[in-house]
């Protein structure tokens, strides 16, 4: 009859070198991650600044172009892109005028067909 | 040192190492894990678009809109949209569409830089009519249920001041109405001496100083470190909670740019000393506002731990609204709309709704 010897428990050294490979493959998905997903980078770099923001960056202050036009002439040329959004704008409250006078004339001209069968 | 201390010492450390290491590999999960950031959790269609904004119907399950009793939301337009419409099973919107209605979300969008000329009169009589406008026509209604949330509400009450015959019902959700009330963003940028925005040369406020006028009502969440460690500690959670919480963490951080045009002229109007809306002196344009025209029934809800919108801010509508149904909740600014909690809200709205 062969010796059964008992299983020996691993050492903490053990242990701590199959922990270190634990944290190879750990770092390794990283790794991983970043090389394949586009996103992981931009979602990493969120999470270092505490935030689980997903998608896009964490808000930090734009240029001073984004918030205020810097010459004049992008003054300019905002009032009239805005002007033009509000045109947009009025297009549509006449289409929809348009859209509900339509509707009020073919419901009357229902109520109109339903008074004659009656 | 004895080996044993040694030895006691690296099972220590080895301890650590393991619970450090199931926490940057939960993070590592919960960062490649595909959810709903930002896009709304039910299926919709876009109906009408204008600048930014895009109307958004809610669809049923076979991909068709209900035929209900339409119902449109209008969120801040300063915060995103997806708020009212967070994740299955903890959606607003869902919810109230679920109960029968045909369901309709503002998306106002991002703004940008022509964006900042942006006033009251464009936002109430302009978007949100064109939107109203858009749902009666589409429902073949003369009149509509109205939810409108925080800022949302604000511009949902003045239309219906301007606009009565169209609006059907009207719920408010943390809708300050008295600007005098001590707290939130107004009353503590005032007192603070903060300069407010300028109404003849405004500017597009960026997205990261909006975040930090919320922040000012939270103190220590500001802090990159407070952040960090919060987000350690947090990563003992289950993936499924963390999931949640990168959904509401995507709505907190995702801060809009807001136009200062319209910054300038609430503050100006509505913000503490001014007080116009209590006044009973607010305008939009050059229309004066009456809340005597406000007839419809509205119910007003308020959250007991606002810091945004102080429940007695909100509550005081019954000043110039006389009979609002005012209802106070238990919660904050956002958990009332979609917190865990939040289900006490839709159902009283959904049973107001069919009032």
């Amino acid at each position: 009859m062969a010796d059964d010897k008992p299983e020996l428990e691993p050492t903490v050294l053990e242990r701590w070198l199959d922990e270190q490979q634990h944290w190879q493959r750990t770092v390794m998905s990283y790794v991983d991650s970043l090389v394949k997903n586009d996103e992981f980078l931009v979602h990493l770099g969120n999470a270092m600044r505490g935030s689980l923001l997903a998608g896009k960056p964490y808000p930090t202050q734009p240029s001073a172009d984004a918030t205020a036009p810097q010459t004049p002439a992008d003054d300019k040329l905002d009032q009239v892109l805005f002007a033009l959004h509000k045109i947009e704008g009025q297009l549509s409250d006449l289409r929809l005028s348009l859209d509900e006078l339509r509707a009020a004339r073919e419901k009357k001209k229902a109520k109109k067909r339903k008074d004659k069968k009656g | 040192m004895s080996d044993t201390d040694r030895e006691r010492e690296l099972e220590a450390l080895l301890t650590l190492s393991r619970r450090g290491r199931a926490k940057v590999e939960r993070l590592h999960e919960i960062l490649t894990t595909p959810g709903h950031f930002g896009t709304g959790a039910s299926p919709a269609t876009v109906v009408y678009r204008e600048n930014k904004l895009r109307l958004l119907r809610l669809l049923d399950e076979t991909g068709e809109p209900r035929r209900g009793p339409p119902v449109l939301f209008v969120p801040a337009p300063v915060s995103r949209y997806f708020i009212l419409d967070l994740l299955p099973g903890r959606s607003f919107a869902g919810h109230v569409a679920a109960a029968g209605h045909d369901v309709f979300i503002a998306d106002f969008g991002t703004p940008s830089r022509e964006d900042r000329f942006a006033d009251l009169e464009y936002y109430v009589d302009g978007v949100v009519r064109r939107c109203v406008r858009t749902v009666a026509a589409l429902a073949g209604q003369s009149s509509i249920d109205i939810i409108g949330y925080c800022l949302g509400g604000t511009l949902s009450l003045l239309y219906a001041a301007l606009y009565p015959e169209t609006v059907k019902r009207l719920v408010l959700l943390t809708t300050t109405v008295d600007g005098d009330v001590q707290g939130g963003i107004s009353w503590v940028a005032h007192r603070m001496g903060l300069a407010g925005e300028s109404y003849d040369e405004p500017r597009l406020v960026p997205a990261v100083e909006v975040k930090s006028w919320f922040e000012l009502l939270a103190p220590g969440s500001n802090s990159v470190v407070g952040r960090v460690s919060d987000l350690w500690e947090r990563l003992d959670d289950a993936p499924e909670r963390l999931r949640d919480v990168r959904t509401m963490a995507t709505w907190v951080d995702d801060v809009v740019p807001a136009p200062g045009r319209l910054l300038a002229e609430l503050y100006r109007k509505f913000g503490p000393g001014r007080n116009t809306l209590m006044a009973g002196t607010a305008t939009v344009g050059d229309r004066r506002v009456d809340w005597s025209a406000v007839t419809m029934p509205v119910l007003s809800v308020s959250a007991e731990k606002d810091t945004i919108s102080p429940p007695e801010g909100v509550d005081a509508i019954v000043k110039i609204v006389p009979h609002a149904q005012v209802m106070r909740l238990p919660g904050g600014h956002v958990g009332i709309v979609a917190g865990r909690a939040a289900k006490a809200l839709w159902q009283r709205t959904v049973e107001f709704l069919s009032t």
